[in-house]
């Protein structure tokens, strides 16, 4: 009789336990309908814009180009708020340089950086645009814009250096590859970028001392073993001028690197 | 007379012949050294940043706003095609 009391007292308690858990609901959320006309009408926009996002970025992972372009478009004639806006803008200028359509790209990365100043990639890709625009002053100044935005960023220095170089402004040059290996002295290519701004100066033993630092890195670096060739050579250097081309040869991948240094290797 | 005449002419064509070699090979020497500086160039151009999703940049946190604020080569992407 006991043992029946008992058990239906843990049968009751087991009950009400139960009860309990099933009736602890979580904290109120939003009501998930509506019938409010604008409410809805926000909905529906902001489920078109999640839906174009994704066949645009799916496109664009599939480098097609020409699919994801209508869906940044669609998304921008929707004009969401930020970030997705300048967000959209920058995925389509992807689309649109990925095409060829360079100038398109540039003013899209430049109207997503209206809307947030503080965009870096955006940034960073309008220098990438004006590049493969072969417009080097447009990428200059979009490559000071990326610095200023962030200096101690590894990329705004080395495309700042890149295109200074290319420009002919060894100073700002030297000084965005100086401040990238500071920032990361195991960067060979910045110090095989120094030394091409030390020859193009004239100042042969810095630029071989920039090579060697660069080769201590990386020693199958066959560009910069090729430059420091080319240094040997200036100097009259013949037999490690002979050397290091031979070297180059053996260590580049890329066949007119390596044709290029045989076939001075075998003039000295 | 004539002999010494002929000296003079001999040493005069050995000269000459010594200093077009000379020339020839400074010149040799140039035009390798010009050669070879023409090729270098500077390292590649980095590549585009890649898309970023709907919500990617909410706190900032894709992978283009990492690397275009990275203080490393790795982690920015930079070339490494160093061959």
């Amino acid at each position: 009789m006991r043992f029946r009391t008992a058990a239906g007292a843990l049968a009751l308690a087991a009950t009400l336990i139960g009860t309990a858990v099933a009736q602890s609901y979580p904290a109120a959320t939003d009501v998930p309908h509506t019938t409010d006309v604008a409410r809805l009408r926000a909905q529906a926009i902001e489920r078109e814009i999640h839906e174009r996002f994704k066949r645009g970025l799916d496109a664009e992972a599939r480098a097609d180009w020409t699919a994801a372009v209508p869906e940044f478009e669609r998304i921008i004639a929707l004009d969401p708020a930020e970030p997705k806006g300048s967000t959209a803008r920058y995925d389509l200028a992807i689309a649109r340089a990925r095409s060829g359509d360079y100038p398109a790209a540039q003013r899209l990365l430049d109207e997503a950086l209206a809307r947030d100043p503080g965009f870096t990639a955006a940034a960073a890709n309008l220098v990438s645009v004006g590049v493969l625009a072969g417009d080097i002053a447009a990428a200059r100044r979009a490559a000071d814009r990326f610095v200023a935005l962030a200096p101690a960023s590894a990329r705004a220095r080395y495309e700042r250096g890149i295109v200074a170089l290319r420009g002919g402004d060894l100073a700002t040059a030297q000084a965005d590859f100086r401040a990238l290996a500071a920032g990361d002295p195991a960067y060979a290519v910045a110090y095989y970028d120094l030394a091409l701004i030390e020859i193009r100066a004239a100042h042969f033993d810095a630029a071989e001392l920039e090579l060697d630092r660069a080769l201590a890195i990386d020693p199958g670096y066959a560009r910069a073993r090729f430059a420091l060739a080319t240094v040997f050579v200036r100097a009259g250097r013949r037999s490690e001028a002979r050397a290091a081309f031979d070297r180059a040869a053996r260590d580049a991948s890329d066949v007119t690197l390596r044709s290029l240094a045989l076939d001075l290797r075998d003039r000295l | 007379m004539t002999g010494l005449r002929i000296r003079w002419t001999v040493l005069l064509t050995l000269l000459s012949v010594l200093a077009a070699a000379g020339g020839v090979a400074l010149s040799a020497e140039a035009s390798l050294d010009e050669l070879g500086r023409s090729q270098l160039r500077p390292s590649a151009f980095a590549e585009l940043l890649g898309p970023i999703t709907e919500s990617g940049r909410v706190g900032w946190d894709c992978a283009p706003e990492h690397a275009a604020v990275a203080r490393t080569a790795r982690a920015a992407g930079l070339p490494t095609d160093r061959r």
